[in-house]
C-alpha cells in the first residue's frame, strides 16, 4: 500500500471534513503521539502519470489543512510503503517535527518579489558620476592602463548599484519585518530581481502585513511587485538541527554538486 | 478543486521571466548521457575558472580603490587580467558556451562575489 | 487578454512548484519510495509546459474519481 504524504500536523485526531488529494483519494491522519502525518493511498500508476494533477492536488490539501492545523508541508512525491513506514519516519523525526510545529504554530508564509528599474538606476549613477568626476580618459593611457580604468569604472558602478539595492531592500524589509516572526531574503538574484523574500507571519497579523506591503508598493513607482500567500510555511521548516546529512538539506547548490556527484569528479575527460 | 494560495501581481510575464532566469542553469545532477557529459563538465569547469577569474578581478579593483598599487603594478595587472579575459572568451567559444551558460547558482560562494 | 491570463497561471504555478518540489519537509531514507531529484526536475518542466492545459482542465471542476484503476 503506497501512501503519498502531504504534511505533518500538530494533531493526532482524524480529519473530520473530507479532503481529497491525489487520484481523488480521501486523505487521513496517521497519528503518532501528539502529531500525525496526513496521507492518502495511491493506486498503481506511475509517478509521471499523476504529476500534473498531483502537484496541484498536493498543494490544495496542504492549504486546506492550514486553515485548521499547524502544518509542516512535505515535499511532493514523498511516498511510504504502508503505515509502518510512516510511523517509523515520524519516530525518527519526532524531535524535529515537534520543534518545528511549536515554532511555526499559528503562522503562515508570504512571498514578496520586487523587480526594480535597474536600467534607470544604473543611468542615474552614471550621470551623477559624470557630473562629479573631473578626470576623464587620459589619452596617454596604455592599453593595459585603459583596461584597468574601464574595469574600475565598471566595478564602482556595480558597487554603487549594490549599495542602492541594499538601501531599497532595507527600507522595504523594515516595513515588512514589523509583522513577521521570521524572514528569508535573497537580494539581486538577477540584475532586475531586486528582492525575493519570504516572511513568516502570525495568522492574526496577516492584515497588517498586507497593509505594509500595499504601503511600500505605493511608495515605489517604477518598481514591480509580486505578493503571494498565505502559504503553509514551506520555507521555514528547519530539519537541520537534529540531522546533519547533506542529503536531507532541501537546497542543493554548487557545494553539493562538487561533493556528491562523484561521477563528475572521478572522470579524466576534462 | 481550486487553488486558494493567492498570487497577486500586475506583471505576471515579467516575474515568470525573472524566476526562470534565476533558476539554476546548471542542473542539479549532470546529465549522464555520454554525449552530453562533456558539455556538462565543460560548463562546470569553465564556470569555476570564470569564478576565480572574477574574484581576482574584484580583488584587484579593491586594491586600486585603496590606492595601494604602484603604477607598474597597475600596468602589469591590466595586462594579466586582459589576457585572462581573452583566454576565457576563447574557451567559451571552443565549447560553444554563452555568458548565460556559466551563470551558476553559487550558493554560499555567492557571497564572495 | 488571453496572453496575460495565461501568464498569471504560469506565475502561480511557478510559485507552487518552487515550494512543493524543493521545500518543506524533505526526507530521503530507506523507507521512502520517492522520486530522485532528476525526476523532480523533469516533473517540474513537464508540469510547467502543460500548465495552461492543466489549469483549464481544473478550472472549477473538482476531482470526483480516481485517476487510475486501484489494484
Amino acid at each position: 500500500m503506497r501512501l503519498h504524504t502531504y504534511a505533518i500536523i500538530d494533531s493526532s485526531d482524524q480529519v473530520d471534513e473530507p479532503i481529497y488529494g491525489l487520484e481523488g483519494a480521501r486523505v487521513y491522519n496517521v497519528p503518532y503521539c501528539d502529531m500525525g502525518a496526513i496521507v492518502s493511498e495511491l493506486g498503481a500508476g506511475s509517478i509521471q502519470d499523476i504529476a500534473e494533477q498531483g502537484i496541484l492536488a498536493h498543494e490544495d490539501v496542504t492549504e486546506k489543512l492550514m486553515e485548521r492545523f499547524t502544518v509542516l508541508p512535505v515535499r511532493f512525491n514523498t511516498i511510504y510503503d504502508g503505515t509502518e513506514g510512516v510511523l517509523a519516519m515520524m519516530q525518527s523525526y519526532y524531535r524535529d517535527f515537534r520543534d518545528n510545529l511549536d515554532r511555526l504554530s499559528n503562522k503562515v508564509e508570504f512571498g514578496i518579489k520586487v523587480i526594480w528599474p535597474s536600467d534607470r538606476i544604473r543611468e542615474s549613477i552614471v550621470n551623477a558620476r559624470k557630473k562629479s568626476d573631473k578626470k576623464t580618459t587620459v589619452p596617454t593611457d596604455s592599453p593595459n592602463r585603459k583596461f584597468m580604468r574601464d574595469k574600475f569604472e565598471q566595478y564602482r558602478l556595480s558597487e554603487e548599484l549594490e549599495n542602492r539595492a541594499d538601501k531599497f531592500i532595507n527600507i522595504m524589509d523594515m516595513f515588512f519585518s514589523k509583522f513577521a516572526a521570521e524572514k528569508k531574503l535573497k537580494k539581486l538574484r538577477t540584475e532586475d530581481l531586486l528582492l525575493d523574500a519570504v516572511y513568516l507571519v502570525e495568522k492574526d497579523k496577516q492584515g497588517d502585513f498586507k497593509e505594509a506591503f500595499e504601503h511600500i508598493k505605493s511608495a515605489h513607482a517604477g518598481f514591480k511587485f509580486l505578493f503571494s500567500g498565505p502559504w503553509p510555511p514551506y520555507n521555514f521548516v528547519d530539519l537541520t538541527k537534529n540531522t546533519d546529512s547533506l542529503e536531507d538539506s532541501p537546497q542543493r547548490d554548487l557545494f553539493d554538486i562538487l561533493i556528491q556527484d562523484r561521477e563528475l569528479v572521478g572522470t579524466d575527460k576534462i | 478543486m481550486t487553488i486558494s494560495g493567492v498570487v497577486e501581481t500586475d506583471f505576471p510575464e515579467e516575474f515568470v521571466g525573472q524566476m526562470q532566469k534565476s533558476n539554476d542553469v546548471l542542473p542539479k545532477r549532470i546529465d549522464a548521457n555520454p554525449q552530453n557529459v562533456d558539455r556538462g563538465l565543460a560548463k562546470l569547469v569553465l564556470t569555476l575558472i570564470d569564478l576565480i577569474r572574477k574574484l581576482l578581478e574584484k580583488q584587484a579593483m579593491r586594491r586600486v580603490e585603496a590606492g595601494s598599487l604602484s603604477e607598474e603594478e597597475i600596468e602589469r595587472l591590466g595586462e594579466t587580467l586582459m589576457k585572462l579575459e581573452n583566454r576565457m572568451e576563447e574557451l567559451k567559444q571552443i565549447f560553444g558556451l554563452e555568458d548565460e551558460d556559466l551563470n551558476l547558482n553559487l550558493g554560499p560562494l555567492g557571497d564572495l562575489m | 487578454m488571453h496572453n496575460i491570463a495565461v501568464k498569471s497561471k504560469d506565475v502561480t504555478l511557478l510559485e507552487i512548484l518552487d515550494r512543493v518540489l524543493d521545500k518543506g519537509v524533505v526526507i530521503s531514507g530507506d523507507a521512502v519510495i520517492s522520486v530522485a531529484d532528476v525526476d523532480l526536475i523533469y516533473l517540474g518542466l513537464k508540469v510547467l509546459l502543460s500548465s495552461v492545459e492543466t489549469m483549464e482542465r481544473l478550472r472549477g471542476a473538482p476531482i470526483t474519481g480516481p485517476m487510475q484503476e486501484a489494484t
